[in-house]
Order: C-alpha cells, then sequence, then structure tokens
C-alpha cells in the first residue's frame, strides 16, 4: 500500500498559503467539533446567580476547543508541516464492517454466529489472509470466546440463533 | 510504625488464595498479550478491561493492575527478542536488548531485564506506601478550587512531558473534557448532548471509547502498513539464561540510577514510564565511559530503561490512589475500573477502603515476583507466540473487542460506538494527535466540572478564588511556568532530544 495516490488529491484542495496541511485539517476539525458541541448544547441551561447550569461547563469546553482548534490551524498556515498522511480504505471499512455486523447479529444471532463471521469479515480487511487458515483460527477464537465469557466470566448473552432454539 | 500496619494489611489481603490467583491470571495474560507484537500497554489493558467486570472489586483491581505490569513486561520481552518494541516504554530496550540478542546473549538481557524490572519494583512498592498516608492526608485537607488547581496541573504536566505538540495534546485534553459532558448533568438531571439516544443517557462508556480510540484505532493503523510486519525474530535457541558475574557488575549501578529515575518521573504525570525509561539510557549513555558499547549490546542499556520503566509504572499509582488523578492513559483505565466498581477515586478511598488500596500495593509486590519466576520458564512459549501472524492476529482482536464492549452493558450499541471512536482515532493518529491525552481528560472531566461547580458557589461566583487560596495559586502558576517553558525552543530541543534517542 503506497501513500503516492491520495496525497495528490489532497494537495490540490487546499490553497498554497497552507503550509502545514495535516495540522490546519486537524485544527479546523477540532473546531467543527467544537461548533456541533456548542450547537448540541444550545438547550442547556446556562447560568443562573453563582451556580452553573447544566450547559455552562460544555459551552466552556467546547469554547476552549474552538480556541485551541483554531490555535493548531493558525500553525498549519505559518508553520511548514508534513502533508496529510495517506488513508487506506481496506483496513477501515473491513474492521468497522465486522464490528457492524456483531453490533447487530449478537441479539438475534447469538455469540457463536456473530462472531465467527465478525471474525471472517474483519480478516477482509488484510489481502494477505489465507481463508483456510483463517476459518481455523476463527473457529477456535469463537469456540474460545463461547466457552470463556459467559461460562470462565460469568456474562450472560446469547449463544446461539434465536430460530434454532425456539 | 503505620505504614507496617499497612503493608502487613495488604500482604494479609493480597496473599487470599482468590487475590494471588488474580494476581496470577492478570501478570500471565497481561504478558501473553503484551508480547504479541502491534499491541501496546494501553491496548492491552483496554482490550483486558471487561474480563474483570464480573469480579469482586479488590480481585478486579489485583488483576488489572497484574495485567499492567504483565504487559509491560511481555513488550520488553518483545523488544529484545525481536526488535518490535511491544510499546513505547520498551522502545530502549529493543537498542541494545536486541543486539544482545543478536549476539547470543538473549537470555542474560531478558535476565537482567526481569532482575531489574523486579528491584525498581520493591522500591517503588516500598515508595507508595510510605508516600500514600501522608499525601492522602495533605488531599483531604483540600478545597473545590484547590482540587481543580491541582487536575490542571495534573493535565498540564501530562502534556508536557509527553511526545509531540503541546498544543495539539491540550486540545486533546479538551475534546476528552467535553465527550465526558455528554450524558445526564449529576447536579441537575439535565441530559447533555445526548440526542435522545437511550444508551447515551448515562454518557458515554469509558471502556467504549478506549477500546475504539486504543483498541480498533490500533488495528486499523497497524493494517495500513499491510498485515506482515517485518519481523527479525531472533532464530537461535536461547540458552543459558543466566548473566555472568560480569554482567550483574555492569548493570547494578545502572539498575539503581534507572530505579531512582523511574520513581521520581513516575510520580509526576504524563507519560512517566516512556520518559523515565529515555531519560534512563540517555543517563547511562553520558555516564559510561566507553558510550560507542550503547547500541551494540551494552547490558546497561538494556538494565537501565527497563528498571525505570517498572519504577515508573509502579509509583505513576501514587497520584491515583492518593489523590484520585490518574497521571496517565492507563492509570485513567484504572479510574475508570473503579467507577464501574461503583468506587469514586479520591483521597477517600484510602480511608474507606483500605483492603483494595493496601491489597493492591502488596499485590504489585507479589506480581513482580511472579513475573520473574514466572516468565523466565516461559520464554520459550512466547517466542512461539511472536511467530502468530499479524493476518490472524487482528481479526481476532477485533472479534475479542466486540465482544468485551458489548458484554460491559449487553448493548449492541456500545459496540457501534467503540467502532466509531475507532474510526476517531485512525484520524486523530493520521493527523499527529495523540489520543492518551483524550482519555485523560475524559475521566478527569465530571470531576473537574464539579469541583470548578462548589468552588465557584463558595466564593460566590468570583473566580479569583483560584488565586487568592495561596495553595490554588502556587499550583496554578507551577502550571503556568510548566507550560511557558515546554513552549519556550530551547527545552522543546531539550525534550526532543530525549525521545529522538531511539532513531540514533
Amino acid at each position: 500500500m503506497s501513500d503516492t495516490p491520495s496525497e495528490a488529491p489532497v494537495k490540490s484542495i487546499l490553497p498554497k498559503w497552507v503550509r502545514g496541511p495535516q495540522d490546519f485539517v486537524g485544527g479546523l476539525a477540532m473546531m467543527g467539533v467544537a461548533l456541533f458541541a456548542l450547537w448540541a448544547s444550545s438547550d442547556l441551561q446556562g447560568m443562573h446567580g453563582f451556580s452553573f447550569g447544566a450547559g455552562t461547563a460544555p459551552r466552556m469546553f467546547a469554547v476552549l476547543l474552538l480556541l485551541l482548534g483554531g490555535a493548531v490551524a493558525l500553525m498549519g498556515i505559518l508553520k511548514d508541516g508534513p502533508h496529510i498522511a495517506a488513508y487506506s480504505w481496506r483496513g477501515p471499512l473491513f474492521v468497522s464492517a465486522a464490528i457492524v455486523f456483531f453490533a447487530l447479529a449478537i441479539r438475534p444471532l447469538g455469540l457463536v454466529v456473530s462472531a465467527f463471521a465478525g471474525f471472517l469479515i474483519a480478516a477482509m480487511g488484510s489481502h494477505e489472509t489465507k481463508w483456510i487458515e483463517a476459518i481455523i483460527v476463527g473457529a477456535c477464537l469463537t469456540l474460545g470466546c463461547a466457552l470463556l465469557f459467559p461460562y470462565v466470566l460469568g456474562l450472560p448473552m446469547p449463544m446461539f440463533p434465536r430460530f434454532l432454539i425456539q | 510504625m503505620e505504614l507496617f500496619a499497612n503493608l502487613a494489611h495488604g500482604f494479609a489481603v493480597a496473599f487470599s488464595p482468590i487475590n494471588l490467583l488474580m494476581c496470577l491470571i492478570g501478570a500471565l495474560v497481561g504478558t501473553l498479550v503484551g508480547v504479541l507484537p502491534g499491541i501496546g500497554t494501553i491496548a492491552t489493558v483496554a482490550m483486558l478491561l471487561p474480563i474483570t467486570f464480573g469480579l469482586p472489586p479488590v480481585g478486579a483491581l489485583i488483576m488489572l493492575a497484574g495485567i499492567y505490569y504483565g504487559a509491560q513486561y511481555g513488550g520488553s520481552t518483545t523488544s529484545i527478542l525481536v526488535n518490535i518494541p511491544g510499546e513505547a516504554t520498551s522502545v530502549v530496550t529493543a537498542l541494545d536488548g536486541h543486539q544482545m540478542a543478536k549476539q547470543g546473549r538473549a537470555g542474560p538481557a531478558l535476565a537482567i531485564a526481569a532482575i531489574g524490572s523486579f528491584f525498581a519494583g520493591c522500591v517503588a512498592t516500598v515508595l507508595i506506601a510510605v508516600l500514600g498516608a501522608p499525601l492522602t492526608k495533605l488531599a483531604l485537607a483540600f478545597g473545590p478550587a484547590e482540587y481543580f488547581s491541582l487536575m490542571v496541573l495534573g493535565l498540564i504536566f501530562a502534556v508536557v512531558l509527553a511526545k509531540g505538540s503541546v498544543l495539539k495534546a491540550i486540545a486533546m485534553i479538551v475534546f476528552g473534557l467535553l465527550l465526558s459532558m455528554v450524558g445526564s448533568d449529576i447536579e441537575t438531571g439535565a441530559s447533555r448532548m445526548a440526542f435522545n439516544i437511550p444508551e447515551l443517557a448515562d454518557g458515554l462508556g469509558f471502556a467504549t471509547v478506549a477500546m475504539g480510540v486504543f483498541g480498533f484505532a490500533e488495528i486499523i493503523r497497524n493494517l495500513d502498513h499491510g498485515a506482515e510486519m517485518d519481523r527479525n525474530l531472533v532464530q537461535q535457541k536461547i540458552t543459558g539464561l543466566m548473566p555472568t558475574r560480569k554482567d550483574l557488575a555492569d548493570s547494578t549501578p545502572a539498575i539503581l540510577r534507572g530505579t531512582v529515575l523511574g520513581s521520581i518521573l513516575g510520580i509526576l504525570p504524563g507519560g512517566g514510564a516512556v520518559i523515565a525509561s529515555f531519560a534512563a539510557y540517555t543517563l547511562e549513555k553520558k555516564l559510561a565511559k566507553d558510550p560507542k558499547r550503547f547500541g551494540r549490546g551494552a547490558i546497561e542499556g538494556v538494565a537501565a530503561p527497563e528498571s525505570a520503566n517498572n519504577a515508573a509504572a509502579q509509583t505513576s499509582f501514587i497520584p491515583l490512589l492518593t489523590l484520585g488523578i490518574p497521571p496517565n492513559a492507563v492509570m485513567a483505565l484504572m479510574v475508570g475500573a473503579m467507577t464501574i466498581h461503583g468506587i469514586v477515586p479520591g483521597p477517600q478511598v484510602m480511608q474507606k477502603q483500605p483492603d483494595l488500596v493496601w491489597g493492591m500495593i502488596a499485590s504489585m509486590w507479589i506480581g513482580n515476583l511472579m513475573l520473574i519466576i514466572i516468565n523466565l520458564p516461559l520464554v520459550g512459549i512466547w517466542v512461539r507466540l511472536l511467530r502468530v501472524p499479524y493476518r490472524l492476529m487482528f481479526p481476532s482482536i477485533v472479534v475479542f473487542c466486540a465482544i468485551g464492549i458489548y458484554s460491559v452493558n449487553n448493548a449492541p450499541v456500545d459496540v457501534v460506538l467503540a467502532g466509531v471512536f475507532g474510526l476517531v482515532g485512525y484520524w486523530l493518529i493520521k493527523h499527529d494527535f495523540e489520543p492518551a491525552p483524550l482519555l485523560l481528560g475524559m475521566v478527569l472531566g465530571p470531576l473537574m466540572e464539579e469541583n470548578l461547580r462548589r468552588a465557584l458557589l463558595i466564593s460566590r461566583g468570583d473566580w479569583s478564588v483560584f488565586v487568592s487560596r495561596p495553595l490554588s495559586a502556587v499550583l496554578l502558576a507551577i502550571a503556568a511556568g510548566l507550560l511557558v517553558l515546554a513552549v519556550l525552543p530551547t527545552l522543546r530541543a531539550k525534550r526532543d532530544e530525549v525521545f529522538v534517542e531511539s532513531e540514533g
């Protein structure tokens, strides 16, 4: 996975006066988070008298983050800094897919199915995966977790698909 | 003599069969996961956090502590044998440790690492016991204004001593503070930034965020480099564990210096253990008669940083146990664990739950002893574990983490949230934002808000209370001074120099 392809488009989007794109974009994103938090906490009560309302602290921290994000972005303009690193899509995509699948499947399908399938989905995140090996290891891991969590640790969770049990 | 009574009480707790077992399991599992390359200490502790939730509080925390130093020990084993440091604290160990291993002296390198760690652990345990009671008394005299200022100082320290941009680290702390605001307000009960999602009503789960930012994000980032990491595992058979008499003579002063340095740096908030190992290595190199030996298999280069990082790992419990302030991300995870068991961290814990505090302190010493006895014979197994390819390891970690998160609240939403934080963490890493301060901010957020609220209520809305109360003013002044020093170019250069050592 080389880092050349995704660097080029990013460079062309940002104007020339941005000398440290990594910091500039990072700072802007922090400002975005802060603005979002300000909006999300705008319905909360502020100071009344000497005491804090529910919204006082969140807004305080949000304003602080807004300023800090601004400072980081400013550094990105004033100082030469690294370019935005290349993202790869394969790892994040399949790892996220495995996580989401697991979350959706655990209740209706139970631990055994969701863990095993989750393992295989995550395994797609690398192009070096060898399938026979992955299936064996996935099965062992599923078995191990199926023994560890409900029995050894006493954490109750559904084991098999609901429709099989009923 | 209170000290001995306390320690005796602690050993009585720690020597109960169940706690001994917890300590043993923790140390073993921690080493096992710590040995796996690509999983750092924080990720190890975060990953294994859920499996301790079903245990009684004392057992759970003893086990977590065991996992922590087990993982550290596992990390040094990896760095000596494979030259892939399992975590930041053992980066410098790899410099000379791996060279020793190449020269066929892996055994003595591992043994010296273990002996140094054990010695440092003993000293640190005593230090915790000695400092525990007086610091707690001091903390109990703190009012809300002082407590708030102390937390500010702690956070600033954490930022200054860590690697990377100070500004960005502070931004991360504030991001963490903001995240901690999600959920219902303790005082008014109002729902904050929860968007009517029932799972968010109690706030973002601590384990969820930690697992996302450290577990999932690490995996995604590692996949960037391709699953097959370059591994030059030392293939020779490890023979002769025992160091020679000359090795011992060479490393004794290094171990002593490393321990002292580590103990001091560990108490300070921040990357205690990391900076301790770097600083210890730099010190040895400066003091050595022939600095050229370093990087070519000098045993002092293994002994000093290993002692230092273990001493620091242990003394970093001091601010947590006495003041309730976590000095680093792992301690923040401990706070998370305590909170889940219904223990509010702070100076009162030492008085209300002596079993917990002293039991944990005593168990650290026992755990260190276990590590040295168990691990040296087990080196062969650890070496085999190192051969587990990453392509099989990463899906296992993903699934294991997903099950772990689900088991905390039986909530599928938590799993998705952890996934989201995994992507957030990946983005943060890509933009050179350190995720550790985020965790600190998130843990300290509620405490900071509460103390800020109370301080201002007592002072009738007068903000000058933070500078008019002498103790609070001193704490804030130190924080401001540190911040100024950190931004000064000359000191920055010095600080970076310590971290650059690993590349030399």
